[in-house]
């Protein structure tokens, strides 16, 4: 048998909390971990070694993260997490469609556009479940914090506190995208 | 409005203003170059701009100057940095070469052919240097575009406005290809000159990687635009969920239940944690034995000791009660009974104690004075008898 990579302690201990190994991470070690699974054979070897524990290894645009073959929560808190997200994500693509893999920005920017964009500001009124606070910035780091603790960005640099959208934000996209609206259903809404 | 009547004047004129015109021109995209500014430039000589406004150099609107649009697009063109891509000029251009082919084909005068063929040449020349560098300017203009224009729509709109110039200028090149190598085989037979073919060659040359380079054009543009499809797409899909999910029907009308049935993310889970015991064998250790102290030691009880206090005295027991009772002084009783000199028991049944005391309680005092003082009395053998009680005489001492 091949000898099982370096570091798969270390690829287990973060992918099995749930989180995403991004090919863009700032952080040395997960960026380190990143380029021993994009290793074809690696990945194929982890992906097998990972099966006999009950986790899937799956592959990504730029990413990696465990999923498992049957579900261990139910139907009700994924459509919670999966609500959230589309909220969280529409607030952020409001503020710049470009919003993406990638992209850099800081609370300050947000919040001097919520004072001259309406639009945004509504939406973020109505994440009050999430944000619980009146004041913008506040609001607004609630909001960074959601996508911080779910692995979807990175703090980039302290100082200037900006902060990067990280490869697994990708995940995000292709579940909205898989999302299927009947004909009928979409040509009701709105314009 | 003045005009320059030679190049010698206009070129003099462009080389004493030089400064403000060069920072008039640098400063040309924002459009606000205050008069005042202008003023200190020319040191403070009004004339000197008035002379550029009566020449049209350039123009005034209110407090600020602007250089004449005909001066900009020429300094534009000239140093090649100009943003807008004009395909006119080419095309003009080509129709001019037609012209004049057509009349060195008609005329007959030999001095007047080489005029026209001159013209012609010149021309050709000028369709190559300009091509090229629209197809640079047109380049760069979709990299601009696409990584700085800040409006999504108008992004959209420019990259399929230049993709457009981009079919034209195409366009253009294979009309200069026909009227070079088909159409007007005539002319070119018949004229004969060596510089003419060597234009033609480079002509061609440059035409050629003209069009290799707007293959290349073409692919980033349709990538960009893609792109942008993408994004904006993806933005009315999201916009279109996040509506059904604020109506509350996303989950009767979509299939996004099934979706989330299909993934099984451990990122939905919450985050596990794994308590593992402590090795009894390793706290058994010597090493880890420091470690325990060191904890132990961090370790402070929150308990805290509680002093119980005592109930409040009450007013009841504070109030002084006074009793009076009369005290028997053996003292004073043996002293009076010196002093009397009868017998002490007779003495005891006679005296008076301030208080009723019982027959009984005399006798007690009885023995109780004979006891304590037995020095201070003379105690006979002689008895006598009162009320079944035999006592012995005693008397006071006599010294």
């Amino acid at each position: 048998m091949q000898q099982i990579p370096k570091y798969t302690a270390e690829i287990f201990e973060v992918l099995s909390k749930g989180k995403f190994l991004c090919s863009n991470s700032e952080n040395d070690l997960n960026r380190k971990l990143y380029g021993v699974l994009e290793d074809e054979s690696h990945y194929e070897l982890l992906t097998s070694y990972f099966e006999k524990i009950n986790f899937n290894l799956e592959k990504g645009d730029g990413y990696f993260y465990f999923s498992r073959n049957e579900s261990k929560v139910n139907l009700e808190r994924k459509l919670e997490t999966a609500f959230k997200w589309i909220d969280i994500l529409d607030f952020f693509k409001t503020y710049d469609a470009a919003f993406g893999s990638g992209f850099r920005f800081s609370i300050a920017n947000i919040t001097v556009r919520l004072n001259t964009d309406a639009d945004l500001k509504s939406k973020l009124k109505a994440l009050k479940k999430f944000t619980k606070k009146i004041n913008h910035t506040e609001a607004v780091s609630k909001l960074v914090e959601q996508l911080l603790k779910d692995n979807f960005i990175e703090l980039e640099d302290e100082i200037t506190n900006s902060y990067k959208v990280l490869s697994s934000f990708g995940y995000l996209e292709e579940l909205i995208i898989a999302i299927h609206i009947p004909e009928d259903i979409a040509n009701e809404i709105p314009e | 409005m003045d005009t320059f009547s030679t190049l010698k004047e206009l070129l003099r004129a462009l080389q004493m203003e030089e400064k403000l015109l060069s920072e008039m021109f640098v400063k040309r995209k924002s459009l606000e170059y205050r008069y005042e500014y202008a003023l200190e430039m020319v040191d403070h000589k009004e004339e000197k701009i008035q002379f550029l406004l009566d020449h049209s150099v350039i123009t005034k609107n209110d407090d600020f100057l602007e250089l004449d649009t005909q001066y900009l697009e020429f300094f534009e063109n000239i140093l090649g940095v100009n943003e807008e891509i004009n395909t006119s000029y080419i095309n003009e251009n080509i129709k001019n070469v037609r012209d004049n082919i057509n009349y060195f084909l008609n005329e007959k005068n030999e001095l007047r052919k080489y005029n026209y063929l001159r013209y012609i040449k010149n021309t050709f020349k000028k369709i190559g240097v300009s091509t090229v560098k629209n197809v640079v300017d047109l380049r760069r203009n979709i990299n601009t575009t696409f990584k700085n224009e800040p409006n999504y729509k108008n992004k959209k709109t420019k990259l399929e406005n230049l993709d457009r110039k981009r079919r034209y200028i195409l366009d253009l090149i294979y009309q200069t290809e026909s009227l070079i190598s088909e159409e007007e085989k005539t002319f070119f037979k018949s004229a004969l000159d060596e510089e003419l073919n060597l234009i033609i060659i480079e002509l061609k040359r440059d035409l050629i990687e003209c069009s290799h380079n707007l293959i290349e054009t073409e692919k980033q543009i349709i990538e960009f635009l893609n792109q942008i499809r993408y994004q904006t797409g993806f933005i009315e899909k999201l916009r279109k969920v996040k509506y059904l999910k604020d109506q509350f029907i996303i989950k009767d009308s979509t299939n996004l239940e099934e979706v989330l049935r299909g993934t099984n993310l451990v990122t939905f889970e919450r985050q596990p944690s794994y308590p593992l015991k402590l090795s009894l064998d390793l706290l058994g250790s010597d090493d880890v034995f420091e470690s325990i102290k060191a904890m132990a030691g961090r370790i402070k009880t929150q308990a805290q000791i509680k002093i119980p206090v005592a109930d409040t005295i009450s007013q009841d027991q504070l109030d002084t009660q006074i009793e009076e009772e009369i005290l028997i002084n053996l003292e004073e009783v043996k002293n009076k009974f010196i002093a009397a000199g009868n017998n002490l028991f007779d003495f005891l049944l006679n005296y008076d104690f301030l208080k009723e005391v019982p027959l009984a309680e005399r006798l007690t005092i009885y023995c109780q004075l004979i006891s304590q003082y037995e020095n201070n009395f003379e105690i006979s053998a002689h008895y006598e008898i009162y009320q079944d009680i035999e006592y012995t005489l005693v008397y006071p001492k006599s010294y």
